[in-house]
């Protein structure tokens, strides 16, 4: 869930209230398919609504031309005695749709009765009213309705609505009970109840509104079904057969003997005309679920266009085959002069390309991953954080696309691959070997109808062919004992385990292969603060003893600097600030990176007033020009709005060297290579990056001092 | 264990219910069906037959009760009384004769049904976008169409003008009935028709439904981390994906299997195929009501035990049901 722009959701979210609840039905409108199903069932009702004037004949009455195919006196022919088909469509129309309609009406009513009610009240009365649906949606509903009916001889479209009615509300009646029992448990609907409202005017005010799609789903279904039903049961003789209907045609047609004198145009339009209308309500139905459930807007994963569309940019490809795996030496204690890069990301654009245009959620992105590692990169949501972790890996679906950049790997053996133009299948070999990720929620990120071990066991299988089935299960349970989980869990389904064990299991299923950069979005969000910290301490360890590197995704801003080595941090899918956790913490140089740091408590050290940001993370499609923390910035001038600041290299005085995209900085020198790698000492300009830390009221605490002292 | 006991609890009481609405209805229903039948028969009813009809609509000396227990007593016996459409024959008889045909029919095309539409659906919901898309419209328009019209125009295409397969029937009537290579090749002949009508007619369900869950299945983290650890596509698909998604499927089984049946029924008439559907329709023609009824228990009892076998699938697919 956590996958999809989040940005892009909220903001596609104020898009529409800001519409209104109207025009956000017009949206339905826009899927031709729905739009044209909409069109046939209104010319359906139209016709059954004008039958009796439009009809050139008595539907009934019979004259010499007997058994006639289209002509134009006749236009769909004529039956056995000489009746005019196409006027006995045209009623037969009117009693198929009153069926239809009529049925619909009073079973969607039986059904939001039972529902509403059922979920509304709960406890036994909720029990007895489920059961009773249960019940009726197992019990095979055509039979039944061929008895009810056979009771009720040649009764007429009324008995049976009575009689689709009583067989077919369980069905609408379970989905409304499901979800008024979901909508009772919101807010704003115990706020109302709180308030000492009155039930139904909760029901109507607060609940009934929120169910409409879903009541307009089972009111369509209901039609096709009463529809088909009304058909079957006059096709059988079971209705009033002198009563014109498409299923009485098919009556008279069947027992005239159409089939077998070939006389086609008495049976096909009646079945046609059923199966027209029923496909046309089942197109603004699938409109309609598109809507209730927006995912299946998505394009799926294996199409082409699919994976075309990943990278924009064509690419001319570089390194042609993996050479033999070389493992990487001895785990080396990370310094910040290193200069071995693993992982170098220059000018990443990523896009969502939607109906109004292309909405950057990532924009002009470099960075660079030294062997050892941790890059912590913080922000908002929406800040193009997570957006970011997934281009790096290509796991970005549309319509996200990279439209500019580069990003290329180093392996242990010093030949450097563009990750950026790889096939399927170096892409395949690339991930997990090389970069693994674990992410914010296990329960959602592990397969839940799998093992554990099984989960484990399918990254080895793909990757390392030549491995048997008993080496298999001991690094199943090696890497199980890595991250402290007992071997006989490797048999657990995800859950079986507690939060925090499932968490370690999604990061055993990280270590599988040895990787030598791990994303980690947002590991321990979900859990709780001494969980937290057991994980935490877990991936140190681990980093230390097998060295590996760490792009470390989170909001949290203290666990950042307490564990990374290097710290960038986001805002409107920029970074405006990279720096060496230390220089960071002691010298934050943008002023968002000042609000972040003075907006979250410590444990020791004096006390102060804790001041937060004043305003809210900007809308992607609609960044504000220049500087897009401008509008929120206490620092902002005029400059600031028309100048986009680029990333300023600023030295510290102690040697250190940060990065700020700030138009404060503009007497440092550009740095668009963005590279904290480079020699810090050959940057001569010292002085503004005092001046910039000067009067910030905790550059003399310690980053050990944040270490417990967690916002969120 | 726990869940597929209470489920085999709730089919029971299910069963109860149907059983009892059975019992219930004919001593509802308004007018007098049970006279209209006695006077069409134009007293050639044996009065073991009048009487027995009266007792089907509770006009007996008995209180409710009694007529209630020497009911349950009736169906445990399998003692559903004669038939009139096909009288002097026993319901039973009757019943035992037509349904093997239904049982063996209507099995294999929901199962064939399922598979099909289940697999195709993956196919559509994994390449959302591809012209895989264009099954959904066809599909919806497949499944909307009434099954009996679809068996009509099959019959009029493959039977009738093109001589393809026999016209109607269930075999071919100088074959005798028994386990021969004559009868049975004679019966797969005069299957194919009725079999293909029925699965075509049902997969457009199953297509849908699987491939909007695989949809939503499709962005869920698990496939998006089987992605990353560089799985095959075929294993991202299979055991990820879709093994996710046809959970739903499976559990929606009930619904959708009582379409089939009821849509099976009324094609069976079309071919005039000697099952229960054909048998049901004669006994509505002739308000044959204790055929009618034992047609309606014999069909919810098979439909529940399908939803049995469906539901026992599920446990053993979905480990979150196993809970101990």
């Amino acid at each position: 869930m956590a996958l999809q722009p989040a940005a892009l959701a909220e903001a596609d979210a104020t898009a529409e209230s800001s519409g209104g609840p109207n025009h956000l039905w017009l949206r339905l409108l826009r899927s031709p398919l729905t739009l044209s199903g909409l069109v046939i069932v209104l010319i359906f009702v139209v016709l059954a609504v004008i039958a009796p004037w439009v009809s050139p004949y008595d539907p009934s009455a019979v004259s010499d031309s007997t058994l006639v195919g289209p002509s134009a006196s006749h236009w769909l022919g004529t039956t056995q005695n000489g009746q005019d088909i196409l006027s006995q469509m045209l009623y037969g129309a009117r009693a198929s749709m009153f069926v239809g309609i009529g049925a619909a009406v009073l079973t969607t009513l039986l059904s939001v009765l039972v529902g509403v009610t059922a979920g509304y009240i709960g406890g036994i009365g909720d029990e007895l009213l489920s059961l009773l649906a249960n019940v009726f949606l197992v019990l095979p509903s055509l039979p039944l309705t061929i008895i009810l009916a056979a009771y009720l001889p040649h009764s007429g479209s009324l008995g049976i609505i009575l009689v689709i009615t009583v067989t077919g509300w369980a069905w609408g009646a379970r989905v409304l009970r499901a979800q008024t029992l979901s909508l009772r448990k919101r807010d704003f609907v115990e706020a109302a109840r709180a308030t000492g409202e009155r039930t139904w005017r909760i029901i109507l005010k607060d609940i009934l509104p929120n169910q409409v799609a879903v009541i307009a789903a089972s009111f369509l279904g209901t039609v096709t079904g009463a529809i088909l039903t009304q058909a079957s049961l006059a096709f059988l003789g079971l209705a009033d057969v002198t009563q014109w209907s498409w299923g009485t045609i098919l009556y008279w047609a069947q027992t005239g003997s159409a089939l077998l004198t070939g006389a086609w145009w008495w049976f096909v339009p009646a079945g046609l005309a059923i199966a027209v209308l029923g496909t046309a309500l089942s197109l603004v139905n699938f409109g309609i679920d598109e809507f209730i459930n927006p995912r299946l807007r998505q394009a799926g994963i294996g199409t082409k266009k699919a994976q075309r569309g990943q990278v924009s940019a064509k690419r001319v490809r570089r390194v042609k085959r993996r050479g033999p795996a070389v493992r990487r030496p001895a785990a080396a204690p990370f310094t910040q002069d290193s200069t071995d890069v693993v992982l170098d990301v220059r000018n990443l654009r990523v896009e969502y390309v939607g109906e109004g245009g292309r909405t950057p959620a990532v924009s002009d992105v470099s960075f660079t991953l030294r062997r050892g590692e941790v890059l912590g990169i913080a922000g908002e949501s929406g800040s193009g954080k997570s957006t970011l972790a997934y281009a790096i890996t290509r796991l970005h679906k549309p319509p996200a696309e990279i439209s500019q950049g580069e990003i290329h790997y180093t392996k242990p053996d010093g030949s450097t691959v563009d990750v950026l133009a790889m096939d399927d299948t170096e892409l395949r070999e690339f991930r997990w070997e090389e970069l693994s990720i674990v992410f914010q929620s296990a329960m959602h990120a592990l397969n839940p109808v799998l093992r554990i071990g099984a989960q484990i066991e399918d990254v080895i299988v793909a990757h390392r062919p030549g491995m048997n089935a008993p080496e298999r299960a001991a690094r199943v349970i090696e890497l199980l004992g890595i991250v402290g989980i007992p071997a006989d869990r490797a048999n657990s389904y995800p859950h079986e385990l507690s939060g925090g064990m499932r968490q370690r299991a999604m990061i055993a299923v990280g270590l599988a292969l040895d990787p030598e950069i791990i994303v980690m979005d947002e590991p321990t969000t979900a859990l709780d603060v001494v969980i937290q910290r057991q994980i935490i301490e877990k991936i140190m360890e681990l980093k230390d003893r097998l060295g590996f590197s760490v792009v470390f995704i989170t909001h949290d801003l203290s666990l950042l600097i307490e564990l990374s080595d290097t710290i960038a941090v986001m805002y409107g899918g920029k970074v405006v600030e990279m720096a060496a956790a230390d220089d960071f913490y002691r010298r934050p140089q943008h002023p968002y990176s000042r609000g972040l740091l003075a907006s979250f408590p410590t444990l020791g050290g004096p006390k102060r007033e804790l001041t937060g940001i004043a305003g809210s993370p900007p809308d992607l499609r609609r960044l504000p020009s220049g500087c897009a923390f401008r509008p929120r910035c206490p620092h902002a001038f005029d400059a600031c709005a028309a100048q986009v600041p680029q990333l300023y290299r600023i030295g510290a005085p102690g040697g250190g060297s940060s990065l700020a995209a700030c138009l404060l900085h503009t007497d440092a020198s550009p740095d668009q290579a963005a590279d904290p790698a480079a020699d810090p000492a050959s940057d001569p300009k010292t002085d503004t990056a005092a001046a910039a830390g000067a009067g910030d009221p905790h550059s003399e605490t310690t980053p050990n001092e944040l270490a417990t002292g967690e916002t969120r | 264990m726990r869940t597929l006991l209470r489920k085999i609890a709730f089919y029971l009481l299910t069963a109860w219910a149907a059983i009892s609405l059975n019992f219930l209805i004919p001593r509802i229903m308004p007018g007098n069906p049970a006279d209209n039948l006695i006077n069409q028969f134009h007293g050639k009813l044996s009065p073991s037959a009048v009487h027995a009809l009266r007792v089907l609509f509770g006009q007996s000396n008995q209180n409710l009760w009694q007529q209630y227990v020497s009911y349950w007593h009736s169906v445990f016996t399998g003692n559903f009384g004669i038939s009139y459409a096909y009288y002097p024959s026993k319901v039973s008889t009757v019943l035992g004769q037509s349904m093997y045909w239904t049982l063996i029919l209507v099995t294999i095309c929901t199962v064939l049904g399922f598979i099909i539409g289940t697999v195709l659906g993956m196919l559509a919901g994994w390449k959302r976008g591809s012209w895989l898309d264009s099954l959904v419209p066809i599909t919806t328009f497949l499944s909307s169409i009434p099954y009996f019209w679809f068996a009509i125009i099959m019959v009029y295409l493959f039977a009738i003008t093109f001589k393809w397969f026999p016209l109607s029937g269930g075999y071919a009537l100088d074959q005798h009935i028994g386990l021969n290579s004559g009868f049975i090749g004679s019966a797969i002949n005069y299957a194919v028709l009725p079999a293909v009508t029925i699965t075509i007619a049902s997969i457009g369900g199953w297509l849908i439904g699987m491939r909007n869950m695989m949809v939503t299945t499709l962005s869920e983290d698990y496939v998006r981390l089987a992605e990353a650890k560089g799985l095959s596509k075929r294993r991202v698909m299979y055991t990820y994906a879709a093994r996710n998604a046809m959970l739903p499927s499976l559990s929606g089984f009930a619904m959708s299997l009582g379409f089939v049946i009821g849509g099976s029924i009324v094609t069976e008439v079309v071919f005039n195929y000697p099952g229960i559907g054909s048998v049901l329709f004669k006994a509505a023609q002739a308000a044959d009501y204790p055929l009618m009824s034992a047609i309606f228990l014999l069909i919810t009892v098979l439909v529940l035990v399908a939803n049995l076998i469906a539901d026992i699938a599920y446990v053993f697919l979905d480990p979150r049901t196993r809970e101990s």
